[in-house]
């Protein structure tokens, strides 16, 4: 069985999105929740303290009155190729990237809450729990039994659904196969969105349509100077959307933009 | 060699000095992680057999088709059957749960009191009217000389696949307006103009966005009116006339004519088709009335029917209807919040996922259709608290029989062998004339759908079409600076996920939250954050403030909570105050 694993060649997951699809509607986000049985707020919970694995953002282009124009962006973990931040600094070895996928993962039973990993993501895709999960009385009944809930004081963030992973690699397995049927392994956030506007699948396969998406002339990565080869492909056929993404601090793209 | 206590001490302190050099600890501290995984206020969630279910979303009348994970019967998730489905029904299965879900009410209480009052001048308001529930109200109003009050006397149907262009004044039409996956699918057939204030989610993917003044959007489709009657010339107006196939969406009075202008009705406004109905309830129902029709202070007795509702109507256009010695209102809600505020008596109900109903037609959908929302829990609310089944509280107060109303209609619908039934759980498409009723019910059951292409008779167009609420003229004012621009209407009851947009991201505006442009935020004394009231000519109402760059100067815009809606119409003149 070892040896049969070894003979499969790495997959490489990845995504495309297509800004220019997006409307901000947040059903990946409330996919993702029920997905990976992330908590309703905690009463005291902001922007900033809130647990989002994929969080959709409106930008715009910085313009005033009716020069101003928006885009809606969907920034989950990046699941970076090399040299990935938050893995070299984790003193606990609570982050690795899988070899087989190329998925960033993060163990939350090996997790001090040292929070090393969240100061060192450029992509502020990693969210803490400042609070014990809690779900209204009854509520509690509808969680995802292949996903744990996780316990205050540990870091958490997207994981291209791993429960999903785990039950397709199973499927494949009782079936006889090596490989994933790419069906049977979606993330909820692709499987939600109404608009089509995000695709998922191995990037070093020509034929999906996310290595497609991923070679769309229009396509760009965040932050791509920063050298982390994320695996999380954008594209969008406006300038503005290109440039404010690829610039190196969120502030500094709209003081660019506007100037 | 004896060993004194001090050799005892320094034993005991090399050893827990020592201990740090082993992996003991960092293990210890692992091994606490792992323990605190499982303390007890942590839920597990239950194990058991994963199955599928099918029905169709209730929440909306796109009664989108709905596949749902459930381990054992209970569903862990829902997912879209054709294309995703918007945040409110993916999150659908949550909502038995809903801490703020109205559990209880004086059932019996409130039907002795209705029989008491009736029929003195009663009515009931339906705001999610089409259904086959729709129709026991018509034939109970119809047996007790009542008016059936529905939000469109005249609705109507969009066959988006017939148009190549599309202006919106302030419509949602790709925020909710209609079938995700139906308007997806043929959004890439036709231009869309976006006019309206702010910058909509719809204006964000629009192919042209006009930034109109707030307060404007009449005075833009009387320009847009104006141009078709060729008294003066407007560019958007040729480019809706150049194609030959456009149509006007919005809230404006004149809207209606300039899509009888744009010859949109027939073409690509059509009457929408029903499934059948069985005859004896045609001969018997009353009429759908307009609440707008009906004179003031002649409602004895309103019954309101909140399940699911596509709309709310504000309360100030309601209470001049009723009468002035002491009417009596009765809803069926699922929540406080919204008319419950204003009822003598407010019964609980059963919401989606664990009630049986169908679904209305689509804003959308030209075909008839025929879908019933199959429960995919059982209720979590049970006596003796007990919930009330709206079709039965009106359907007893007429001896209108409403417990088998459904099955009545999958049965005039099997008899007309018309169409076809899709079963979401293959696809397959079996033509109706080769089923059995039982086997058409069963089916239906199962959460299918039952469609029927549309015959040339379906397809006559509606007159006009009349909105419910007069727009309301924009006085100039000093005391209220703002104009409020209104979010698209919501259900009532929401996952608590749901603040996962509301509250940890600010994505979308939480219904109780108004949005300020950054100068009116500082000219008001109100920070971002900051709870504060919203005042209008008809009223006050208390709300949570974000400071936004988006909205433009002198709009303010407002949620859809119905406490706002109660005070701000559309286009009101609001001012924001710190509370």
């Amino acid at each position: 069985m070892i040896a049969e694993t070894k003979k499969t060649p790495a997959a490489r997951y990845g995504m495309s999105i297509d800004v220019d699809r997006c409307n901000g509607c947040g059903s990946c986000m409330v996919a993702c929740a029920v997905e990976n049985n992330v908590p309703p707020a905690a009463s005291g919970a902001t922007d900033r303290t809130g647990l989002t694995w994929i969080r959709v953002f409106r930008i715009d282009n910085g313009a005033e009155g009716s020069g101003r124009r928006s885009a809606f962006v969907p920034v989950l973990c990046q699941h970076c190729g090399k040299d990935a931040p938050c893995v070299s600094v984790c003193p606990q070895q609570a982050v690795d990237v899988d070899p087989a996928t190329g998925i960033v993962g993060q163990m939350p039973e090996r997790c001090l809450g040292c929070r090393y990993c969240m100061a060192a993501c450029p992509y502020h895709a990693r969210y803490f729990n400042w609070w014990d999960p809690t779900w209204p009385a009854g509520m509690e009944k509808t969680l995802n039994p292949d996903v744990a809930p996780r316990m205050r004081g540990v870091v958490e963030k997207c994981n291209f659904c791993h429960g999903r992973w785990h039950a397709a690699k199973a499927k494949a397995v009782a079936n006889g196969k090596n490989e994933i049927d790419p069906a049977d392994y979606i993330p909820a956030c692709v499987e939600a969105c109404p608009s089509g506007a995000i695709h998922f699948g191995k990037l070093n396969d020509p034929a999906t349509e996310t290595a497609q998406g991923a070679r769309h002339p229009d396509s760009f990565r965040m932050l791509e100077s920063l050298g982390t080869d994320p695996k999380i492909y954008y594209h969008s056929k406006k300038n503005w959307v290109r440039e404010i993404s690829s610039a190196p601090r969120p502030g500094l793209a709209k003081e660019n933009a506007r100037g | 060699m004896t060993n004194s206590r001090r050799d005892i001490f320094k034993f005991a302190g090399g050893a827990v000095a020592g201990a740090l050099f082993t992996p003991a600890p960092w293990r210890l501290i692992t091994d606490t992680a792992l323990w605190s995984e499982n303390w007890p206020g942590i839920p597990r969630p239950a194990r058991g057999e994963i199955r599928a279910k099918f029905t169709n979303c209730a929440l909306c009348p796109a009664g989108c088709a709905v596949r749902a994970r459930c381990v054992g019967e209970q569903p862990v998730s829902l997912a879209g059957v054709h294309g995703g489905l918007c945040p409110f029904g993916l999150t659908g299965h949550h909502l038995p749960y809903h801490p703020a879900r109205l559990k209880q009410g004086p059932i019996e209480e409130a039907k002795a009191a209705v029989r008491k009052r009736a029929p003195d001048g009663i009515a009931i308001l339906d705001l999610n009217p089409g259904r086959t529930v729709s129709w026991t109200y018509r034939r109970a109003m119809a047996s007790l000389q009542g008016l059936y009050l529905a939000p469109e006397s005249q609705p109507v149907a969009y066959d988006l696949s017939a148009a190549k262009t599309v202006l919106s004044i302030g419509a949602p039409l790709l925020d909710g307006w209609g079938t995700p996956a139906n308007v997806n699918a043929a959004r890439q057939n036709f231009r869309l103009i976006q006019a309206e204030a702010v910058e909509s989610r719809t204006a964000v993917l629009a192919d042209e966005w006009i930034p109109l003044a707030p307060g404007t959007e009449r005075a833009f489709a009387q320009e847009i009116l104006g141009a078709l009657q060729g008294e003066r010339t407007s560019v958007v107006a040729r480019e809706l006339t150049a194609d030959g196939s456009s149509f006007v969406l919005g809230d404006a009075p004149e809207i209606p004519e300039i899509n009888r202008l744009l010859g949109a009705y027939g073409k690509i406004i059509v009457a929408p088709s029903e499934a059948p109905v069985p005859e004896p309830w045609k001969k018997s129902a009353a009429a759908i009335t307009r609440l707008a029709d009906v004179p003031d202070h002649s409602i004895g007795v309103l019954l309101i029917d909140e399940s699911n509702a596509a709309s709310y109507i504000p309360w100030h256009f309601i209470e001049p209807k009723l009468t002035g010695d002491n009417p009596l209102v009765v809803t069926f809600a699922a929540t406080r919040g919204g008319y419950a505020r204003h009822a003598q008596y407010a019964l609980p109900i059963a919401v989606y996922p664990e009630l049986t109903d169908d679904i209305a037609p689509a804003v959308d959908s030209i075909h008839p259709t025929f879908r019933i929302s199959v429960p995919l829990v059982a209720p979590v609310v049970t006596p003796p608290a007990g919930l009330a089944n709206p079709a039965d509280f009106v359907g007893a107060l007429a001896g209108v029989p409403a417990s088998n109303a459904l099955r009545e209609r999958a049965d005039a619908i099997h008899q007309s062998a018309e169409g076809a039934i899709v079963t979401y759980a293959d696809g397959k498409e079996t033509p109706v004339k080769d089923l059995t009723a039982d086997a058409f019910w069963k089916s239906l059951n199962q959460g299918a759908r039952w469609d029927r292409p549309p015959g040339l008779s379906s397809l006559v167009p509606a007159a006009s079409r009349s909105t419910l609420r007069p727009a309301e003229p924009i006085e100039s004012s000093a005391d209220l600076p703002l104009i409020a621009i209104r979010e698209p209407h919501n259900p009532a009851l929401v996952s608590p996920l749901m603040t996962k947009l509301y509250q940890e991201s600010g994505l979308r505006l939480a219904p109780n939250r108004v949005a300020l442009n950054p100068d009116d935020a500082r000219a008001a004394h109100v920070p971002n954050g900051a709870r504060a009231v919203l005042q209008t000519r008809i009223g006050r109402c208390s709300v949570e403030v974000t400071v936004d760059p988006a909205v433009p100067p002198g709009a303010v815009q407002v949620g859809g909570s119905p406490g706002i809606q109660d005070v701000c119409g559309p286009a009101a003149r609001v001012k924001v105050v710190p509370a």
